[in-house]
């Protein structure tokens, strides 16, 4: 495994001096929490507010992305639903990456059986290619839980943890064989103390990037469920059920799916390029794969 | 010797892993506190119904029960019968199977050449704008989901310039190239898709490799450049590359689930998609066992030919 | 004659087109077939960038930018890629600083060689592959390795194979980067004795570029020394060694370590900074000589006596070397009648595996240590050496309990110390501090100075006022500037002080040192080798010295217990273990110790590890030992014997011991 455990920073302020993608990502990324905030306070046409137009009269000056089937305004609605992409998103990432890494930090700092056996599960659930996972645990919380955003949330924090353990349970593997480590434990530090005042703050840049690059995934993770109807319910307009909703009028007016996609599509580009700048900055390299 | 052992373990473990899977499935789909069969019908079912439902899933049985008739039947191959339709379940997912692996194959076979090519330009012209170039396409290939590059590709070769069929309706009595024909849009999708992890991580272990010091010898022995990609780059830059592939192949079996889905292609991951919708927990089961088992599998396949490349491995 | 390199004004720089650091300006000198030259410096100071210039090797962000490299005439600077791949490996070879990471990993070791061979056409007339193979596998002595994967052989055995790689072309030039740096000594020692061999059967030139002067007295005719990228020195290896010209020569030779403690001159101070090179001369900052316009006037190397050249224009005003002779400050014998720190009886360890399921896979245990017994006095220092892999580090971590012993005690002031970390008590973790190797990771880089040293006193409730981290940092040479900053804004050195500082900070009574100066420069391990002489003097704390390194052993120890594959072989004073050896196997360390007694250098190739008993029978030597006596060294455990001072532990009665011992030194 390549050397994935923290060198100190270099400084981080100095706008010239940070990387170009960090820069673009950060800008592309202020325009939408930009354009999510308004959303929330003013659209054009209330996101479900039926007849606001002749349904599939296509593009105008009114309608900058076209009517949906029923003829609602899906600018209103995709202005709508930027800020439910971005919540559910980050909401999801941060639990996740909140147990999964103190998880994966004390299993692999403590060792024994008990990572043994942690590490046997999380093989496991990793396993489970995480859509199939996500969507057996949608249905498994029934048709009352369905489509509720905390179910969403769950859903990502859970298809998400295991995966971080690993990560955090390999950088704390690596950390913990630093000697500072060993004079701490020659002190008689407790686990909990070693485990956050020596191990957390030296692996800060490797859990730091993967927050980042699971970040960029969630909108990707979220849409795929709402495509697929699984997702928050309708008609709550989240950008991969608009996409999913409006498929059949991709030949008569292909912006009602494209306007959605372009925002879902510069969303993650921008979570992208933040991570690549931020793993460039800390020197890490993002760790691929799904 | 050791490399057998070492075969033996990583087996060993594979199956370990498969076991916990299965337990892991049971208790999310059948063990969680609350009626079974009040959360697939909903609360608006008629009693009898509900009757019904759970004498069909032998809900009167303990848990612990229910998980190991279950697991005996399943190493038995015997996955039962599908609450849907009554059908066994060996016999619907066969021809799916089937067609999944098709595309799959398909998909995979692009794939190599997809992620291949481009890593190696980019490696060996670093820093170039042929590097930077590829970087940026990859880069917004990487965020586009994949329901979305599938509608694109669609709109574009089936819509826009209308070469290629929208839907990849196929049956068996599809001849071959009629099945070609249909798969390539949505193998392509699959195959830029996991192309695009790939090439990062074979683009930087192939300029790490490039720098080795055993790179600079096999320079400074003067070897001919081609000799020194192929023969002393290449082999030991594909180690974290295969990686990724085995972990590409977890997403290929998530992937054909939206793919299959936006072509309407009969395969596995349709019916998966079906499954979840009739609730049909036995066909759930199933598949997601199954998908599990593919995983596994590739990861083991993963592993050996990561031993086979290094032979550092082996001795360990 | 004509030289066979000639190497003019050569200036090298760092960076990209537009942003050039210069690293290695008007580098000049020649040499000529079949003779060795050394280039000698401190770590960065463009040696190896130079000899990779005689490559035609440079990297992708340098630049040669003035000079010329003549190789039988031809500018290699100027070549194309074409012309440098034929003389590449077939006329000029490399034998790189680190054959672990130098050999293909996914390649058989034949298949690299032979593939050399066939790329340059390189096959004597009517010799088959195989059996060319075979012959240089015997030139370098090794057995037919060739189907073997580098992971397979150990790093003496690697560096064999690139060596034999290196020569299957039979070149004119062999460049060599610091060949024997990752070796042990006993190994470094036998490579050494393979170049002088093949120099003199096979008669190619050499460039051998190394830190280690001690190591190029054994090898080359010529030196040149270094400097911050210019050659300041360039002279007959004799004549350097014995009467260095240059104040940097000066430093880097009487920093060298030696048994007789002698020392010529003091040893080098402070350490190269890029950031502080004058415009004049670039050692002025570190000079001892130095005079005002030393900043300001560049230096060149001007030609002093017969085949010498030095770049100083204050060189004819420094007294010649005046060899002072300055024993090791050595603390009054302890009281015998004192009771000991520690007591260590019939130790025996293994690494456990710790995990279940590596057990259910059948990966078993071996032990790595046995029967070790010793004691510390309060203010004793007893050194700890053998070869790397010998159990010296196990030995420590046992008794630091991070290590469980698989059998026997250990005792601190007479008390039993529970074998697991967790079971002792705050009190005897304290009394306990450990100093690590690696200085770079010691310390935790995410946090200040300040933060390191406060940790431990509050951990241990220890009272302390504003002025008790000040002066613990004087103690160890350092100013309160530093407690404010982060470990890596200090150098290996500076990082080793704090290190040593945050264990005297909870007044131990016991010391480990895990050798704690291995991962330093020459000129700074002096220096900590001098801070803890006084330490010594200052805080009368027992001090287990675990090191390698015979010569720093020499200057701080009291006792020396020598370890061989976790055996311990012989324990007496310092003094005594140094001047009559006695056990075979410390012969053989003292010996293989580059440069200690070059008078004394006796050239009997030691044995190469051949047949060897099994763990726990006989003795641990059997097979390597020079003085075997016959199958009872193979069968039997070796009997303990007391001396006067120590113990030892060998098959050879004691009176052909010491007989055999004047033998070696008449």
């Amino acid at each position: 495994m390549t050397a994935i455990v923290s060198r100190p920073a270099r400084s981080l302020h100095g706008w010239h001096t940070t990387p170009g993608p960090f820069k673009a990502g950060a800008v592309i990324l202020g325009v939408h929490l930009l354009f999510a905030i308004v959303g929330v306070f003013w659209t054009p046409y209330g996101y479900a507010e039926m007849g606001a137009g002749l349904p599939l009269s296509g593009t105008s000056w009114q309608h900058p992305m076209g009517l949906d089937q029923i003829g609602r305004d899906v600018f209103s609605r995709f202005m709508y639903g930027a800020h439910i992409v971005l919540l559910l998103s980050f909401a999801g990432t941060v639990l996740g990456m909140v147990t999964g890494a103190a998880i994966g930090l004390i299993s692999g700092y403590v060792g024994g059986w008990l990572d043994d056996i942690l590490q046997r599960v999380v093989e496991a659930m990793i396993s489970i290619p995480f859509l199939a996972l996500a969507l057996v645990m949608i249905i498994a919380a029934g048709p009352a839980l369905a489509g509720q955003p905390a179910l969403i949330i769950v859903v990502v924090a859970i298809v998400y943890a295991p995966r971080i353990t690993r990560i955090a349970r390999a950088a704390a593997m690596e950390v913990a064989t630093r000697e500072y480590v060993a004079a701490a434990e020659l002190r008689g530090e407790g686990t909990l103390s070693v485990v956050f005042r020596e191990i957390l703050p030296n692996t800060a840049n490797v859990l730091l990037v993967e927050f980042s690059l699971r970040l960029s995934y969630a909108p990707i993770l979220i849409g795929a469920l709402g495509f697929l109807g699984f997702g928050i319910r309708p008609p709550t307009p989240e950008w991969g059920l608009m996409i999913s909703e409006n498929r059949n009028l991709l030949i008569a007016s292909p912006m009602t799916v494209f306007g959605p996609g372009l925002g879902l599509a510069s969303l993650v580009i921008g979570f992208n390029l933040f991570t690549d700048g931020l793993s460039r900055m800390l020197g890490q390299r993002p760790v691929m794969g799904a | 010797m050791s490399i057998l052992r070492l075969l033996a373990s990583r087996i060993l473990l594979s199956a370990l892993t498969l076991l916990i899977v299965s337990v892991l499935i049971f208790l999310i789909l059948e063990a969680l506190p609350g009626d079974i069969a009040t959360r697939i019908l909903g609360r608006d079912a008629t009693a009898k119904a509900l009757e019904v439902l759970r004498s069909q899933l032998h809900l009167d049985q303990p848990p612990l029960t229910r998980y190991f008739h279950w697991l005996g039947n399943l190493l038995h191959g015997d996955f039962g019968a599908s609450l849907a339709t009554g059908r066994p379940i060996a016999d619907v997912l066969g021809p799916r199977i089937v067609n999944t692996l098709l595309l799959s194959l398909f998909a995979f076979a692009l794939y190599l050449v997809l992620a291949l090519v481009p890593a190696i330009i980019q490696a060996t012209n670093r820093g170039k704008a042929v590097d930077n170039v590829i970087s940026v396409i990859t880069l917004v290939l990487l965020s586009l989901p994949d329901f979305l590059l599938a509608t694109i590709l669609l709109f574009l070769f089936a819509v826009a310039i209308p070469i290629l069929p929208a839907l990849a309706t196929v049956s068996e009595n599809s001849t071959w190239p009629e099945m070609l024909r249909a798969m390539i849009l949505p193998a392509t999708t699959l195959a830029i898709m996991m192309a695009v992890y790939a090439i990062r991580v074979l683009r930087d272990s192939l300029i790490e490799v490039l720098r080795s010091d055993y790179v600079r010898l096999a320079e400074l022995k003067g070897l001919r450049p081609a000799a020194v990609l192929w023969r002393h780059a290449l082999p030991n830059a594909l180690v974290p590359a295969l990686n990724v592939t085995a972990l590409n192949l977890g997403f290929l079996i998530g992937g054909v689930v939206i793919v299959e889905r936006v072509f309407s292609y009969p395969g596995f991951g349709t019916l998966l998609i079906d499954a979840l919708q009739l609730r049909d927990i036995p066909l759930i089961k199933a598949t997601v066992m199954i998908s599990a088992a593919v995983y596994v599998a590739a990861n083991l396949v993963a592993d050996i030919c990561a031993v086979l490349l290094q032979p550092r491995l082996r001795t360990r | 004659m004509k030289p066979l390199i000639e190497v003019r004004n050569l200036g090298i720089a760092y960076g990209r087109p537009g942003s050039w650091t210069s690293v290695v300006q008007g580098v000049s000198f020649d040499f000529a077939r079949g003779e060795a030259f050394g280039l000698v410096g401190e770590s960065g100071c463009g040696k190896s960038t130079v000899a990779y210039r005689l490559l035609g090797y440079g990297t992708v962000n340098s630049l040669a930018q003035t000079g010329e490299v003549l190789f039988d005439g031809v500018d290699l600077l100027k070549l194309d890629a074409r012309s440098l791949a034929r003389l590449r490996g077939n006329r000029i070879a490399l034998v790189p600083q680190n054959p672990t990471t130098s050999l293909s990993p996914g390649m058989r070791v034949g298949a690299q060689i032979r593939e050399m061979i066939t790329t340059h056409r390189a096959l004597p007339a009517g010799m088959t592959m195989e059996r060319r193979l075979a012959e240089l596998f015997t030139l370098v002595g090794l057995p037919d390795v060739g189907h073997r994967y580098p992971h397979e052989l150990s790093g003496g055995q690697q560096q064999r194979v690139t060596i034999a790689m290196a020569v299957s072309c039979n070149p004119d030039l062999l460049v060599l980067d610091e060949p024997t740096t990752g070796l042990d000594v006993t190994t470094q020692r036998q490579i050494i004795q393979l170049l002088q061999s093949l120099r003199s059967s096979i008669g190619m030139a050499m460039l051998y570029v190394t830190h280690d002067l001690a190591l190029l007295s054994q090898i080359a005719d010529r030196v040149g020394v270094m400097y911050a990228g210019q050659l300041v020195e360039i002279a007959p290896c004799d004549a350097l060694l014995s009467a260095p010209v240059h104040p940097y020569s000066r430093g880097l030779i009487a920093s060298i370590p030696t048994i007789d403690g002698a020392s010529s001159g003091r040893g080098l101070r402070g350490m190269l900074r890029r950031d502080q090179i004058p415009s004049g001369c670039k050692f002025e900052p570190r000079c001892d000589f130095a005079k005002a316009d030393c900043k300001g006037t560049p230096q060149t190397l001007e030609p002093v006596g017969k085949e010498r050249a030095v770049a100083c224009m204050r060189w004819k005003d420094i007294e010649p070397a005046a060899a002072e002779l300055t024993r090791a400050a050595r603390s009054p014998q302890p009281d015998t009648e004192v009771g000991a720190v520690l007591s260590v009886e019939d130790l025996a360890l293994s690494y456990q595996s710790p995990s279940v399921l590596r057990t259910f896979l059948g990966k078993a245990d071996s032990i790595v240590a046995r029967d070790i017994s010793f004691e510390l006095k309060p203010g004793e220092v007893v050194a700890l050496v053998g070869e790397s892999g010998s159990g010296k580090s196990t030995i420590a971590r046992a008794i630091s309990g991070r290590l469980q012993p698989r059998s026997g005690g250990i005792h601190l002031d007479g008390n039993a110390l529970a074998p697991v970390l967790r079971r002792r008590s705050v009190e005897q973790l304290r009394q306990i501090q450990y100093i690590f190797q690696n200085p770079d990771a010691s310390l935790n880089p995410r946090r200040r100075i300040r933060s390191i040293l406060e940790r431990p006193l509050r951990h241990f409730g220890i009272k302390s006022d504003g002025e008790t981290l000040e002066t613990v940092l004087e103690s160890v040479g350092l100013h309160a500037g530093y407690l404010n900053r982060f470990p890596e804004q200090l150098s290996g050195g500076e990082r080793q002080r704090i290190a040593i500082a945050r264990a005297l900070l909870v007044n131990p009574k016991l010391l480990i040192c895990d050798e704690i100066l291995s991962a330093l420069d020459v000129s700074v391990q002096s220096r900590i080798v001098e801070l803890l002489q006084s330490l010594k003097k200052q805080h009368s704390v027992a001090m287990l010295f675990i090191s390698h390194d015979l010569a720093v052993v020499q200057q701080l120890a009291d006792k020396v217990a020598v370890l061989y594959r976790g055996e311990l072989l012989q324990m007496a004073d310092t003094a005594t273990l140094l001047e009559s050896p006695l056990h075979p196997y410390t012969q053989i360390l003292l010996e293989a110790a580059p440069g200690l007694r070059k008078d004394q250098y006796v050239s009997r190739s030691p044995a190469t590890p051949g047949e060897t008993s099994t763990g726990g029978q006989g003795c641990p030597l059997a097979g390597r030992c020079h003085r075997q006596i016959g199958k009872i060294c193979a069968e039997s455990r070796p009997p303990v014997r007391s001396t006067e001072t120590g113990f030892i532990r060998c098959h050879i009665p004691g009176s052909q011991l010491v007989r055999g011992n004047e033998l070696a030194a008449a």
